[in-house]
This record gives C-alpha cells, structure tokens and sequence, in this order.
C-alpha cells in the first residue's frame, strides 16, 4: 500500500493553549479512517492542519512521501502558493457546508476548477456536472444554495471538493449541523467515495459509520491519538478507559454483536 | 417683500453649469475615493501590524478632521510643501477623494467582516490565494451588502462639495454667490439653489431607499 | 520636502488661535444642546399617529436632511432677513444653520431607536393603564436612546466639525483665525495643520469612545 499522507510529531498552540501534543500518523491509498474525540479532544484541529487551514506549530506533514514547506534553521516555512497548490489536491467538507451563496450549484463546482486549477470552462463544466451526477443532484445545477435543504447542500460541498480530483478528503463533522433525517443521504454518499477507494479522514460522531465503512478508527484525547486500529478492535474491545467512557456516552448506538 | 424670479431665471444656465461642476467633482472624488478606500479597508484588515496602524491612523484622521480644513489644507499649504501648481479643482478632487475614502474604508471594512468566516474557509480549502478569496467570493458578496451605506455616503459627498466654492471652484454654492451678487436678488437664488440641491439629494436618496428595500426583500442584509 | 517647519509662530499667535477655539466650543456647545435636543421633539413627532403632527415633521426632515448644510447657514445670512425681515448675524445664521440640520439627522435616529423597541413594550406599559406618553417617556425612550447613544455621538461629533462651515459668514472661530494667522504670517501650512491636529486631538479620543460604547451596549443587549 502506497503512502498518501505521513504526519509527525505535530503539535498545535493557540496561544497558550496546547491543543496538539505530538501527533504521528500514517494514511495509505484507500484507506477510509474515522477519528472519533469528545470536543476539545483536538480531532478536528488534526485534520485542519492536514490541509493547512491550520499552519502546526510543529511537526512535519508529508503528501505522497514530499514535504510540506521549507525548513530553515529548525523552523518550518510555508509559502502562500505552496499552501495553495497543496490544498488544490486535498480536498475538504465542513460541518456548515461554506457553499457560495452569491453562485449557482453548478458555478460553486466549477469555481475552483477554473480560477485555481485553470481549467477551461468547458471542462469544468463536464467535470462539475459528473460529480454533481455522482452525488445524485445534476438537476439543482441551476439552482442557488439557499434553495437547498442541509443535505443537498452538503453533498454539493461534497461534489465541490471531488471536482478538483482530489488525492485525498478531508471531512470534518459534515453531519453534525443536519437535521437527523438528512444524515443518511450525507452518509450514503460518503460510504459510495470510500467503496470506490478515496483516501478519507473523516471527523464525525457517527459510530456506526465508523463501524461499518471505516477501515481505521482514530480515538483523539487531550491532543493525543489514544486508540488506533481496526473499527470492530477499537469499538469493540478498546485498549484504554478513556475509550469505554466515550463510548458509554454514545450508549444510543448500538453495536452488532 | 416681493418674490422675483425672472433676474434669476435669465442666468439660469450659470446655475446650470454649477450643477455640472458640482457633479463634476463627486463624480471624480468617487472614482478615486472608491479604490482607495478599498485599499484602506484591506490595509486596515491587515495582520501586519505596521500596515494596519498606518491605515487605522489615516482613516481616523480624516474622519476627524473637518473637510473644510483638509480643503484649505490641500489648497494653501500643500502647493507650499510640495511645489506643485494646486487648482480648485484639483485641490477639492483629492480633498473629498481622501477624505471620503476614509469613510468608504469603514464601509469596505464593515461589509468584509460581515461575512461569514466560512466563506474564507470554503474558498481556502479548494486552494484559492488571498486575492483570489476577496475578489471571487468575499468582495461580491460584501459590495451587495454595502451598497445602502455606499449610497448613503456618496449623498454626504456631494453635500460635502458645497465647500469647494470657499476656494473659489464654479460649483452650484458659487455659482449662486455670484449671481446674487450680480442681480441683488440672494434670496430667489439661493433658495433656488436649495431647491435644486433638494430636488437633486432627494432623488438620489429615494433611490437608495428603494435598492435597500430591494435587497432587504431579497433577503440580504446590508452593513451600516 | 525641502519646508522646515515653524510652529513657533503658531505659538507666539496662541491668543489669536485661542479666541477662534473659544468660538468653535462656544457655536458647537448651542447647536449640539439645540441640535440634538430638537430632533428628539421632531423625531418623536415623526413618529406620532396623527398626521398632522407627523407630516410637518417629516417635511421638516427631507428639507435639512436632503439639503447640504452649507447652503442652509448661506441661506439663513443672505436669503432669510430679506424673508422676514429679521437680521442675522454670522452667529445667528450659522446656529441656525447647524442646528436644524443636526435636529433633522438626529429625528431620524431617535425615530429608529424608538422603532427598535418591542411592540410589546407598548402593550406592557398599556397594559399596566399607562397614556401613551408615560409609556413613551417611562419604558420606550429611556432604551431607545441608550441603544442611540453611539449614533448620537457620532452625530455630535459631525456638528463639532460643521462649526467650521460658520467660518464662510465670518463667525469666529478656530479655523477662521488660523486663516488669519495663515494670511499675516504666510503660514498656511502650520496655521491649517495646527488647527487639523486640534481637531483630530479632541475627536479621537471620542470616536475611540464611540466604539467602546458600540462594545458595550452589544454585550449589554
């Protein structure tokens, strides 16, 4: 298995908070890995420096074996366009979905193609309407995003993030602000990427997706991966307290036995 | 007291070509008061202390300071200071540029901040540039935000253009002065010229009105 | 930039400046307490049921608001003795001038700040057998015009400025006597500097105070 993303040794402040404590991870072609973490655990942190949307305080993170930014007398330095062009190849999906109110379905899935990647508008266009095919809404290309419920919305963020053919995706909490009868359409979509082997860090509460589509589950505590291993180990059977109490305080879910 | 329009009237087409010079220098003082508060307000938004400060200071300067005493400013000293050959018109064009530019810059900074930090977000995350962020997703989305308090501004500005007739610009104000002087009849010119300032503001702030109730109907909120 | 500055001339005509300062508090003190407090009386007018009331009111306002100020206090020195035959004098036309402009600008923000109050505040004080005019004066305005606060002062603000505009009917004040000391001294770049740091001195420290207001009013709602 061929490596996509490598992090080590990454620590994160904000001030005088340490949110980060020394993170080593490895995430290989394919894979689908879950990070679970009460809040503050640190989990969403971790992945928004994958991407740099968070710049670490330390630490180095690798994509396909190159590092991110220059080092220069111990210190790590990072490029604007750098950070760009890498975050180009990785794509992402928030909790409130960030679509561009001010543009159509289709133009907010083809903006990025366009005025980051370059692409011709033509192309784009092709691009953006199989991807939105892939997430089941070709038919609200024409549509604004305020005429979309939560669901549908999140899947065009979805569908956003995959027209940039993305090495790898990066979903943080993308069904924590939908109403319970739209977390499924999310989900579904979700589990159809992993099935066609994208690579997938994925921040969420959802245990049985964990369960189910994961290939690797992550559990964050005080800025720290305290669990790490296969879903049925690490939700079954975990290794530390910690792990147990979480998962007593998730006690509507209901693993199979 | 008798009501005489008619010595009025007859000179009516120097009123006129007040008007003109009135809309003359809004409309340029516009044209670069814009831009600049734009830079102003991205300068201000600024992480780089220094920038920032340095903004901060001008917009607040020039928000404090009263324009008839930047216009005398840019008309009597600064031609001393610097060696160049200062006319009405161009002392009242960068005047009002600066000065409202630091107005605009707070209307600029009022509309970026307004938006919602995801969209910064969402534009970061498939890769967009700094530039690229304000120009395709933010500024479009602020400026329809603005656009009240845009208009409202640009009202001062052309009341504020009166002054120019202190340093002897033909505006619509002096103008006036020197056709009551001409005729002796200061109470029909000046109350016409009240009127067509009125009628002129009036139109132009019924407008704004309605683009405002439009964009609140469309579900837009606006920035004061 | 080859100037070299003197501001000691400005120094050795500080009693020359002085009476022009004088004047500026002297015009701003008036037409702010008249400014402000007249357009509380037309604001609330504006607001009032009857359209008698609220008409002229109104009238009142798209005249001062819609017209520039400079116009006004010109209007007030040439056009209105000849009107009613009462003499103006700078002073006079300027306060005039400055006053019922800031009273229809400030009737427009008592008006909004009175709008923002709750429909159910009326009903309240209804409610407990208050008139409309205890309601107004015991429930609405004491919050209307503590929400106003930072728009009121931004407005106080603008008038101390405007009193540089009764310079133009040759009021006294701090700008016109730097005019002078400009004109006896060929000093116009210290003369209008000085008075623009007089200015920028006295106001920042009130702008800075309107935002601490703004901050605090927000946290308090």
């Amino acid at each position: 298995m061929s490596e996509i993303i490598r992090i080590e040794n990454l620590h994160k402040s904000f001030g005088d908070l340490q949110v980060l404590k020394g993170i080593d991870l490895t995430v290989n072609a394919g894979e689908t890995v879950v990070i679970l973490g009460s809040s503050g655990s640190g989990k969403s942190t971790m992945l928004r420096c994958v991407n740099f949307m968070e710049v670490p305080s330390d630490g180095r993170i690798y994509l396909k074996g190159d590092m991110i930014g220059t080092e220069r007398n111990g210190r790590m330095q990072y490029r604007e366009a750098e950070l760009c062009a890498l975050r180009a190849r990785i794509g992402m999906v928030f909790q409130h979905f960030n679509l561009f109110p001010h543009m159509t379905v289709l133009e907010n899935v083809m903006e990025g193609q366009v005025i980051v990647l370059g692409r011709g508008k033509a192309e784009a266009k092709d691009k953006a309407m199989a991807q939105l095919n892939r997430v089941g809404l070709a038919e609200k290309a024409e549509e604004y995003p305020a005429r979309l419920s939560g669901g549908q919305k999140q899947r065009v963020a979805i569908a956003r993030a995959l027209a940039m053919d993305p090495e790898v995706m990066l979903f943080d909490e993308v069904t924590s602000a939908l109403d319970p009868e739209l977390v499924g359409e999310v989900l579904k979509t979700m589990r159809q990427l992993a099935e066609e082997g994208m690579t997938m860090l994925c921040v969420t509460h959802e245990l049985g997706f964990a369960y189910h589509v994961a290939h690797r589950v992550l559990f964050l505590n005080n800025g720290a991966i305290l669990e790490d291993g296969e879903p049925q180990t690490v939700l079954k059977a975990p290794k530390t307290d910690r792990m147990r109490e979480f998962l007593d305080g998730h006690s509507l879910f209901k693993l199979p036995d | 007291m008798e009501w005489n329009f008619l010595a009025v009237l007859s000179d009516f087409d120097l009123l006129l070509l007040g008007l003109v010079n009135t809309l003359k220098v809004t409309g340029l003082a516009l044209l670069f008061g814009v831009p600049l508060g734009l830079l102003l307000a991205l300068s201000r938004l600024s992480t780089f202390k220094p920038l920032s400060g340095v903004a901060a200071f001008i917009v607040e300067f020039f928000r404090t300071t009263p324009p008839l005493v930047q216009l005398f400013w840019f008309f009597f000293a600064l031609p001393i200071l610097v060696d160049v050959r200062m006319t009405p018109l161009i002392a009242a064009v960068v005047t009002f540029s600066i000065q409202s530019s630091a107005f605009f810059a707070e209307i600029f900074r009022g509309g970026i901040q307004s938006i919602d930090k995801g969209q910064w977000e969402g534009a970061k995350a498939i890769g967009m540039s700094y530039t690229q962020s304000l120009r395709r997703v933010i500024l479009p989305q602020a400026v329809k935000r603005m656009i009240p308090a845009f208009m409202e501004r640009s009202i001062e500005l052309l009341k504020t253009t009166t002054l120019v007739s202190t340093v002897a610009y033909t505006d619509l104000m002096f103008q006036a002065n020197e056709l009551a002087q001409k005729t002796f009849r200061p109470l029909e010119v000046y109350t016409i010229i009240a009127l067509m300032y009125f009628v002129l503001i009036f139109v132009f702030s019924q407008i704004s009105i309605w683009v405002e109730q439009r964009l609140a109907r469309s579900g837009e909120g606006t920035v004061r | 930039m080859g100037h070299n500055w003197d501001f000691a001339t400005i120094l050795a005509n500080w009693p020359v400046l002085w009476i022009g300062i004088q004047g500026t508090v002297f015009i701003f003190l008036i037409t702010v307490a008249l400014g402000l407090g007249g357009g509380l009386i037309i604001g609330i007018a504006r607001y009032a049921q009857s359209p008698l009331i609220s008409w002229p009111a109104r009238a009142f306002v798209e005249v001062f608001r819609n017209t520039p100020v400079l116009v006004q206090i010109i209007w007030f020195f040439y056009a209105f003795p000849i009107l009613t035959g009462i003499e103006t004098d700078p002073l006079l036309a300027a306060v005039l001038g400055i006053s019922l402009n800031t009273m229809a600008f400030s009737a427009e923000i008592y008006r909004a700040g009175i709008q923002s109050i709750d429909r159910g505040q009326w009903e309240a004080g209804k409610a407990i057998g208050m008139s409309y005019n205890q309601t107004l004066r015991r429930i609405i305005l004491p919050v209307a015009i503590k929400r106003v606060l930072p728009a009121l002062t931004n407005r106080g603000i603008e008038v101390f400025k405007m009193s540089t505009l009764a310079s133009v009917v040759g009021y006294i004040e701090t700008l016109n006597q730097a005019k002078l000391i400009a004109d006896l001294n060929y000093n116009p770049i210290e003369s209008y500097t000085a008075v623009a740091i007089i200015f920028f001195v006295v106001l920042y420290p009130v702008v800075q105070g309107t935002y601490v207001l703004e901050r605090m009013l927000r946290k308090a709602d």
